[in-house]
């Protein structure tokens, strides 16, 4: 069964360059169902594997096994959240592919296949990543996904935003690659190895006096990499510009979990190479993600509610999420784990649907525009519904998957910070809320135009010309999407199952039983009623809740300028080091 | 802005560099005896008859990684494809025939040859000496623009049917891969360089699969840069913005 772990990637892969092969000559209809039997035939294997994922499956690509403890091939990990994330991802692909039936405008002339090819590249790279157990093979399938993200993202050449777009994803996210990589070469350095568990045991075993320069300055590196794929603040500028342009199954795929591939990468590589003796000390990696996510899901809150581009609103309430997942991670409990892997579980059911949802404006009225388009969806009464019940999972109201994460977590991180999450999940939640209420209802007056915005109204439909009927690719997506975030809290042993898998493989098999608490409900009711009092303030009394003088600024900081998200990744690797830097000093 | 963005800049500089001048004086001396994944990686090399130990990294001890550093190039490919098409509002004007100075034209087509074998040697022999797969197939791409420089950019088109070099990249990747999935079928792992004979050392058809792996990128990369040329090309030569958008 372990052979067949490596073919999560080589199958997609296959897939995608028979494609490009036979393009040209091949129908529409063919490249697309072409994908899906790829794409859904991978899903199949990734689950399959999962099942079978206990006791934790470990592979030695190229049959190099070790020999006396050493091996020079690539170990590829089995474990139950590589496999999970496999699973996830493909399932997520998948319903993108689906949802992109035949949605598109016209592909380019010769190139048939040329998107689907695209889709399905990324599912390997994303898949690759997930069970890489070789630091340097999770690099090279890091780029592979960066790559195929920066071509899907620029995809509609003919809108200056796109391209803009992804060009700054593309220089943010490559400076962001080079840092990994040159994390990488400190750590061969030192310890000769690429295998995270051997680098892991070669730091503690050269370390004996606790982690050095070279140590502090790995991990930094290192974790800006995956930082900087997590959005995490400041890392996170190319994400809304990113995000806002995209087209929307590229979005589903790059919100509901790209992006929590980073947090996924930050656990993975901080429990397998930092945190023994010779690595970073536990309460500066806790101080770091937790000051950090703080500071994500705060600052991703606080601009999701101000956003009148609806895309753009959901690009932030990603930010603000990955920032509770950050801090849920941080704080190294295995409740805290089996949390956050709950949640992102959830969180990208709900945010997939509520990009396609928001993709169904866009093909419709040609915009994605709050303001512009107050009252016009009246008819889009499946839409409508989808919305608000996507909107009520990001509040975390049980018995979403997404509560139970929500609930889990919070109780491991404990005290003041579940206020973050309360707030974070409330004001996100609102602002999606505030949306359906103007422009599925028409309820409000019609808000006015605010300095200094990014509007969402001369946008152009994806698909050739405007659509006058949704077609039902559009609503069953959607709605399964939003049911499997559902099921998530619902089934039962679901959570216990996830918990298990993932202690085994992160805190050496801590036992946890993850249920509904009394606790958890409550405060996933007070997020929900907090997000409906705050939308229904919004729309009632939009002054109230207007943006106060201080958000200026921080909107002002979203320039659109490449310099600057640079200067702030820079800013934002001397941050991380600096938050470390205590543990090192005082060994 | 820009006061703001100078500041981050600085600051943000300042204490990388710190951090990695710090690093930096933690390495180890350069030109120590302990090189414990070399000495592993030159003994697998050894053992299974390929005499350039860094092929053996590439297409055997780490083919995986490689497999992955193909797709890059093959999605980066793809993506240029996808994003240098024609917009709406361009149109394609045959390029003009260009005035080549003479002794440029004779240098150009006395070399192509010589470049084109020479890109071919080096794939050939990746298993053997330094190069291989990407370096030739690099190589032997480039040989054929001199033609651009020797000659125009009709007749490049000329020998360059970019349907073909397309399909190339493509088949390419599908013949490393199906390689690779070739060994999980003989039930070992993923990329097992066990099912053909080593060959006797230091000759052509030594080291197993190393040779057709190496092969297999030799013709992605000559393939992929190609198609990557010609699309840039495409847009300085053949296409241009329509007057007045």
């Amino acid at each position: 069964m372990h052979h067949l772990i490596p073919l999560l990637v080589a199958v997609p892969l296959l897939g995608a360059a028979l494609l490009v092969a036979t393009g040209r000559f091949l129908p529409r209809i063919a490249a697309e169902i072409t994908g899906v039997v790829v794409s859904g035939g991978t899903a199949a294997l990734a689950v399959v594997l999962l099942l079978n994922s206990e006791p934790p499956m470990v592979e030695w690509v190229g049959g190099w096994l070790p020999v006396g403890g050493e091996s020079v091939g690539i170990l590829v990990v089995g474990d139950g959240p590589a496999l999970g994330m496999a699973t996830l991802v493909s399932l997520l692909t998948l319903s993108a592919l689906a949802y992109s039936w035949r949605y598109f405008d016209e592909p380019p002339t010769g190139h048939t296949g040329a998107f689907t090819a695209l889709m399905l590249v990324f599912q390997g790279a994303m898949c690759g990543f997930a069970i890489a157990g070789d630091l340097f093979n999770a690099f090279v399938f890091f780029e592979l996904m960066s790559v195929v993200a920066y071509a899907l993202t620029g995809y509609r050449i003919d809108e200056a935003k796109a391209v803009q777009g992804a060009l700054t994803f593309g220089v943010v996210n490559s400076l962001g690659a080079y840092a990994m990589l040159m994390g990488i070469a400190l750590l061969y350095a030192r310890t000769g190895e690429l295998a995270m568990t051997k680098i892991g045991r070669g730091l503690d075993a050269t370390g004996h006096s606790g982690p050095d320069a070279l140590v502090l300055a790995s991990f930094v590196l290192v974790l800006t990499g995956l930082l900087v794929k997590a959005a995490a603040v400041p890392f996170h500028f190319w994400l809304p510009d990113a995000h806002a342009v995209a087209p929307t199954p590229v979005c589903m795929l790059l919100s509901g979990v790209m992006v929590e591939l980073g947090a996924y990468g930050v656990w993975r590589v901080y429990g397998t190479v930092f945190a023994g003796p010779g690595g970073i000390p536990a309460a500066d990696l806790t101080r770091a993600l937790v000051t950090l996510g703080t500071l994500t899901a705060a600052v991703g809150a606080v601009m999701c509610w101000y956003q009148r581009h609806i895309k753009r609103l959901l690009a932030y309430s990603t930010v603000a999420h990955t920032g509770l997942f950050l801090v849920g991670l941080g704080v190294l409990t295995p409740e805290g784990d089996d949390g956050v892997a709950l949640y992102i579980i959830g969180h990208a059911g709900v945010k997939a649907a509520l990009f396609a949802c928001a993709g169904v404006l866009l093909d419709r009225f040609g915009s994605v525009d709050e303001h512009a388009l107050h009252g016009r969806a009246r008819r889009l009464r499946a839409t409508a519904v989808m919305f608000a019940v996507g909107a009520l999972g990001l509040a975390g109201l049980p018995p979403f998957g997404t509560a139970l994460g929500k609930a889990v977590t919070e109780e491991a991180v404990g005290g003041p910070l579940t206020v973050v999450f309360v707030a974070a999940s409330a004001i996100t939640a609102g602002a999606v809320l505030r949306v359906t209420a103007r422009v599925f209802l028409g309820l409000g007056p019609r808000p006015e135009d605010a300095e200094y915005e990014t509007s969402g109204s001369d946008e152009e439909p994806e698909t050739s010309g405007l659509l006058s009927r949704i077609p039902d690719t559009m609503t069953t997506v959607p709605a399964v999407l939003l049911a499997a975030a559902l099921a998530v809290g619902v089934v039962p042993g679901f959570g216990d199952l996830v918990a298990a898998s993932v202690n085994e493989a992160g805190s050496g098999g801590a036992h946890v039983s993850v249920h509904w608490t009394l606790h958890g409900v409550l405060l996933g009711v007070a997020s929900t009623v907090l997000a409906v009092a705050l939308a229904g303030l919004a729309v009632t009394r939009p002054a109230w809740v207007s943006a106060p003088g201080w958000a200026a600024p921080l909107r002002r900081l979203q320039s659109g300028h490449v310099g600057d998200y640079v200067a702030w990744l820079l800013m934002g690797a001397t941050v991380l080091g600096a938050l470390a830097l205590p543990g090192v000093l005082g060994s | 802005m820009n006061r703001l963005r100078l500041w981050l800049l600085a600051v943000g500089g300042a204490g990388l560099a710190a951090l990695l001048v710090a690093a930096c004086l933690d390495l180890p001396g350069f030109g120590g005896r302990h090189h414990p994944y070399g000495d592993r990686a030159v003994q697998a090399s050894l053992a299974r008859h390929t005499a350039n130990t860094i092929s053996s990294v590439n297409f055997d001890q780490r083919a995986y990684d490689t497999l992955g550093e193909m797709s890059i190039l093959f999605a980066a490919v793809l993506g240029c494809v996808v994003l240098l098409r024609q917009a709406r509002d361009e149109h394609r004007a045959p390029p003009e025939p260009a005035e080549v100075a003479r002794p440029v034209r004779r240098y150009a087509l006395l070399v192509l040859p010589v470049a084109l074998v020479t890109g071919l040697y080096v794939v050939a022999h990746g298993q053997l000496s330094p190069g291989g797969g990407f370096q030739g197939g690099v190589v032997a791409a480039t040989a054929l623009h001199l033609l651009y420089l020797g000659a125009d950019y009709g007749a490049l088109e000329r020998v360059r049917p970019l349907g073909v070099y397309e399909t190339s990249d493509a088949v390419a990747v599908c013949a490393y891969l199906v390689l690779g999935l070739a060994s999980v079928l003989a039930g070992t792992a993923f990329l097992a360089n066990t099912l053909l004979p080593y060959g006797t050392f230091n000759t052509l058809s030594s080291g197993g699969a190393v040779p057709l792996l190496n092969a297999a990128v030799g013709m992605e990369v000559a393939s992929a840069v190609v198609v990557l040329l010609a699309h840039f090309l495409d847009q300085a030569v053949e296409i241009e913005e329509e007057h007045g958008s």
